[in-house]
């Protein structure tokens, strides 16, 4: 029986389940929970890595969920539908499993900083990976609507209970704007499960027989819900709150997994299953987008706060994705997985830097910090490293996935790809202007005791770093995996 | 079927007579031994509602090879035990047999009334059961009237302080004026069809569309009451606050089982598609009722009230169900009695376990105020995760059963011709959530200067059997399955 797609979804759970019995009184027994944890979220890791390089998770002839690898089994059957618990890895996934599963562990590390609740905060952290991983390999419509719904009250209570100063408000914008995106979603799987008349809520399923109104209204249900997961303008303003005021863990979460979801959702549901309506508003898409992308690298020059920063930098990358999936070419959309994947792994790196400034410095008042680079060299280096991967050196992930995202989106919207990288532009003077001003320049007296990254960060930072080589470096690899998932899109676009 | 009537009658009425028999030796055992082990009363109840899902057996092995579903008919068709009354049969027994079970701590309380009691908990469930089987206004009325009775004079036994009286007083206050509309409701149907057979009075609508109408609509109102939704819903806050847990929770779910099934047969055996009224008005009461808890429950600062919102938001979802009791999407059935029952019993198991566990902290003599439970985690951690599976299966937090139930009712409804009450519906249950997770969050984050307590003060059993039923909440959402195969099995004579 096969069961790796299960034991990535189920591990950390299971290991959850685990620490829950574990006792956490002193530092010795907190430890013991935090290594149990590490190794939930390590093995989730392993088994994705390792049975991807071995093949075991094939890639079938014709791409997409259908042709995918798959654990299979009927959930529940007496009903007007049949639910099945259907787990698929294509290209997509697999690509962006490596990026959840990396970013989990790494939260996991990071869990060594918390000093309070540690069983909790590291419980929690293990069912959001359930639920994230759960997300991008469900292959069945309900499935993929009940992990999506277990993403809400971990990730708020996490938000809430760790978070700093006005970390209520922050968790209460984060489930009122997630509460909403859910409602959208299930009801476009409503629809989908209605109007569609196969009587099963499986995906791989050919969903053609939608009436024309049916079509649209779920295809904006479905937009409208990934948007808001996605965090793109306008209906973005939940994560600036959540990435300034939750603690440095969750927002890394966040950052590196959760808005992810809302771009792969919005290729994986919105785009395939209702490929009609997809095309026909993709102008309107793509001025979305460009919208977007003005909005956040603007916003991200107005910013002050180091976490506000890497959220408007969020808007701004989220836009590219948002281009790509406007323009809907095969080069694009392959870009647009690897920019997720890319900017997940940097964005990650950035939001622990600035949690590490921050506990270092008190502050993360761009403004009030400068000259850290005399104190702290490697932690500088660490940050010019995630900044050089977002703006595109070549070498690092953000390159090949900037260059795809423009070279498919050129030939179909010209102006709007400009325009868009026009604001990448910006985006690249800022992070270089963010970092001038906190590294560089005079040394402060009152950081002229900041110490460096410690082991502990070394740990959290460099599995991520690996990560970006990895993908910049073989990029030429990880692009035919992502375009084997990639296919099934452009060909439901393309009428097939 | 069995065509011999005495052995037909002895058969259809055997769960209730095993309930009634039981009763009737308990209430025995109390006035010749009065005062003499108490505990007894509560083994006598467990062996009638033992006793009773024997003879719920029993019928079923009768109902083997019958396609109608249709075990026995007597009365002419106006007391029937169908797998429908099965299915609610054997709930009531399993929420009675739940709370005989964890009812341990209020009862030690009133040692000298146990044998008042637990009767009384007996002839409830023989009042469900009956309401579950009866196709027949007399049998309807008079099932509903005792259940009615029997609850409030459980709430008033076991008040340990005035406000127990005083909320008991308000509920039959409110169930009167329920099942007065109820009596009217079902004599203005008499006067117009002549007939105490509720199916026949789709066939005279033509005759007097409007009496029928305002009837229809009595009853519909008058059964608000017993399923505890907007706008006859007040009791249920207050029996939730003044009785103690466990017994609020028998109270409030036993309501909302007798009620829903008595709207089931009322609306779908008895009107049907042939009586319009019905179906707007249940749409309306149901988008009401599920704005109206859901808000409700967002600003709520008492965690007994709380959860009397989140249970009365979960009766408000059954009526999706009953609503999609036909065809659904391209001729198929919608499945929304299969949901209904499916919602139903996932609605009783997670009531009777948030009120245990409430239950078990009312023992452990923590207080009722939200706020009072802030830091329960540092406190007891067992109770707090307790708490928080009860109250997130309660409110749909996904993965949970209440969610999946959540789900059903919604597509279904949605299947159809619903859409614009499933929309309500979803939004109603993404508020549940919030209030559910603004609640978890609360009992997770530290007050500061928290004093340990354990549930020791809790029995055993009782501990073990609140415990189960909140893990249950966890178990149905992987076996939804079997939930479902039963519940279409129910759900077969209503369609």
């Amino acid at each position: 029986m096969n069961v790796i797609l299960s034991t990535i979804v189920w591990a950390p759970a299971f290991f959850a389940l685990v620490v829950m019995f574990l006792p956490e009184r002193d530092e010795e027994q907190r430890s013991r929970v935090r290594t149990v944890a590490l190794a939930g979220a390590g093995l989730s890791f392993f088994v994705n890595t390792f049975f991807a390089i071995m093949g075991q998770i094939g890639l079938g002839q014709g791409g997409g969920l259908s042709s995918a690898y798959q654990e299979s089994r009927t959930w529940f059957w007496n009903f007007f539908f049949q639910a099945h618990y259907d787990l698929a890895a294509d290209g997509m996934t697999l690509t962006l499993l490596v990026v959840t599963t990396v970013v989990f562990g790494c939260a996991i590390f990071h869990s060594w900083k918390i000093r309070e609740r540690v069983r909790l905060y590291v419980i929690l952290v293990l069912l959001l990976e359930t639920a994230v991983n759960g997300v991008l390999c469900s292959a069945d419509f309900v499935l993929f609507a009940v992990f999506w719904g277990m993403l809400l009250v971990p990730m708020y209570l996490l938000i809430r209970v760790w978070g700093g100063a006005g970390a209520r408000r922050a968790a209460a914008w984060f489930m009122g704007f997630q509460a909403v995106a859910f409602v959208l979603i299930i009801a476009t799987i409503a629809i989908i499960l209605i109007e569609a008349g196969t009587r099963s809520s499986d995906m791989a399923t050919d969903l053609q027989s939608f009436s024309r109104t049916a079509e649209t209204v779920g295809f904006w249900l479905s937009f409208a819900g990934f948007a808001i997961a996605m965090a793109i303008f306008p209906v973005h303003t939940w994560m600036l709150e959540v990435q300034a005021k939750a603690s440095a863990g969750v927002a890394t979460i966040l950052s590196g997994t959760m808005l992810m979801l809302g771009a792969y959702g919005m290729m994986r549901i919105s785009l395939v299953v209702f490929p009609v309506p997809a095309h026909y508003y993709s102008f309107a898409i793509t001025g979305l987008a460009v919208v977007g992308a003005c909005w956040g690298s603007f916003g991200m020059l107005r910013q002050d706060d180091l976490r506000r920063f890497i959220a408007y930098l969020n808007v701004a990358q989220m836009s590219l994705v948002l281009l790509a999936i406007g323009t809907q070419t095969s080069v694009a959309l392959v870009g647009a997985i690897l920019l997720l994947a890319a900017h997940g792994l940097a964005s990650a790196m950035l939001t622990l830097i600035s949690g590490g400034i921050e506990e270092r410095t008190r502050t993360g008042s761009i403004r009030a910090l400068g000259g850290l680079v005399a104190q702290a060299p490697r932690l500088a280096g660490f940050w010019l490293f995630a900044a050089l991967s977002v703006i595109g050196i070549p070498a690092l992930a953000g390159f090949t996935a900037d260059f795809m995202v423009f070279a498919g989106s050129f030939p179909v919207h010209r102006i709007a790809t400009v325009l868009v990288m026009g604001t990448v532009i910006v985006s690249t003077a800022g992070l270089l202007w963010v970092a001038h001003r906190v590294f560089f320049g005079p040394v402060r007296d009152q950081f002229a005791r900041v110490r460096d990254v410690t082991l502990l960060d070394l740990t959290v930072l460099i599995p991520l770093v690996a990560a970006v080589l990895l993908f910049g470096i073989r990029a030429g690899a990880v692009v035919p995996i992502i375009a084997n998932g990639v296919l099934e899109i452009t060909t439901r676009i393309a009428g097939g | 079927m069995l065509a011999d009537f005495g052995h037909a009658m002895t058969l259809a009425l055997l769960p209730e007579a095993m309930l009634a028999g039981t009763a009737a030796v308990s209430v025995a055992v109390a006035l010749l031994r009065p005062g003499h082990r108490p505990d007894i009363h509560r083994w006598i109840a467990c062996i009638g509602l033992v006793a009773s899902l024997a003879a719920c057996g029993l019928i079923l092995l009768g109902l083997r090879g019958e396609r109608s579903g249709v075990a026995i008919t007597v009365w002419n068709g106006g007391f029937v035990m169908d797998s429908f009354a099965l299915f609610i049969a054997i709930l009531a027994c399993i929420v009675g047999l739940l709370t005989c079970l964890i009812s341990d701590a209020p009862v030690r309380a009133i040692p000298t009334r146990t044998g008042a009691y637990y009767p009384l908990v007996l002839v409830t469930t023989a009042a469900v059961e009956a309401i579950g089987a009866q196709r027949e206004m007399v049998t309807f009325v008079v099932a509903l009237t005792l259940m009615l009775v029997c609850l409030v004079a459980i709430g008033a036994l076991v008040k340990t302080d005035p406000r127990g009286g005083v909320s008991s007083f308000e509920h039959l206050i409110e169930a009167g004026a329920g099942l007065t509309a109820v009596l009217y409701g079902v004599a203005l149907l008499y006067g117009v069809t002549g007939t105490s057979t509720l199916g026949s009075v789709a066939s005279t609508l033509k005759n007097a569309p409007g009496v029928v109408a305002i009837g229809v609509a009595l009853i519909v109102l008058g059964l608000c009451a017993s399923l505890g939704i907007f706008p006859l819903r007040r009791w249920v806050g207050r029996v939730a606050t003044s009785v103690p847990a466990s017994t609020a929770g028998f109270i409030v779910t036993m309501s909302m089982i007798g009620g829903a099934a008595a709207l089931a047969r009322v609306a779908v055996s008895g009107l049907g598609s042939g009586v319009g009224p019905w179906k707007w008005l249940v749409s309306i009461i149901a988008a009401l009722a599920l704005g109206h808890a859901a808000l409700s429950a967002l600003r709520e600062t008492s965690v007994a009230r709380l959860i009397g919102h989140l249970v009365s938001a979960q009766a408000a979802m059954l009526l999706l169900g009953l609503l999609a009791f036909a065809l659904g999407s391209g001729g198929f059935p919608a499945y929304g009695i299969t949901a209904f029952l499916g919602a139903l019993a996932v609605s009783a198991v997670a009531t009777v376990a948030a009120f245990g566990v409430l239950a078990m902290l009312q023992a452990a003599g923590i207080g009722d105020a939200i706020v009072g439970l802030r830091g329960l985690s540092h406190r007891s951690a067992p109770a707090a995760l307790l708490l928080s599976i009860a109250i997130a299966t309660l409110a749909g937090v996904p993965p949970l059963a209440g969610f999946l139930s959540r789900v059903l009712l919604v597509t279904s409804a949605a299947d159809a011709g619903y859409g614009w009450l499933a929309i309500v519906a979803a939004v109603a249950t993404g508020l549940t959530v919030i209030a559910a997770a603004q609640f978890i969050a609360l009992i997770y984050r530290e007050a500061g200067d928290e004093v340990p307590f354990t549930l020791g003060a809790t029995p055993v059993a009782s501990r073990i059997v609140a415990g189960a039923a909140c893990f249950l909440g966890v178990a149905l959402a992987v076996l939804i399955q079997p939930l479902l195969a039963v519940a279409t099995a129910g759900a077969g004579p209503l369609r």
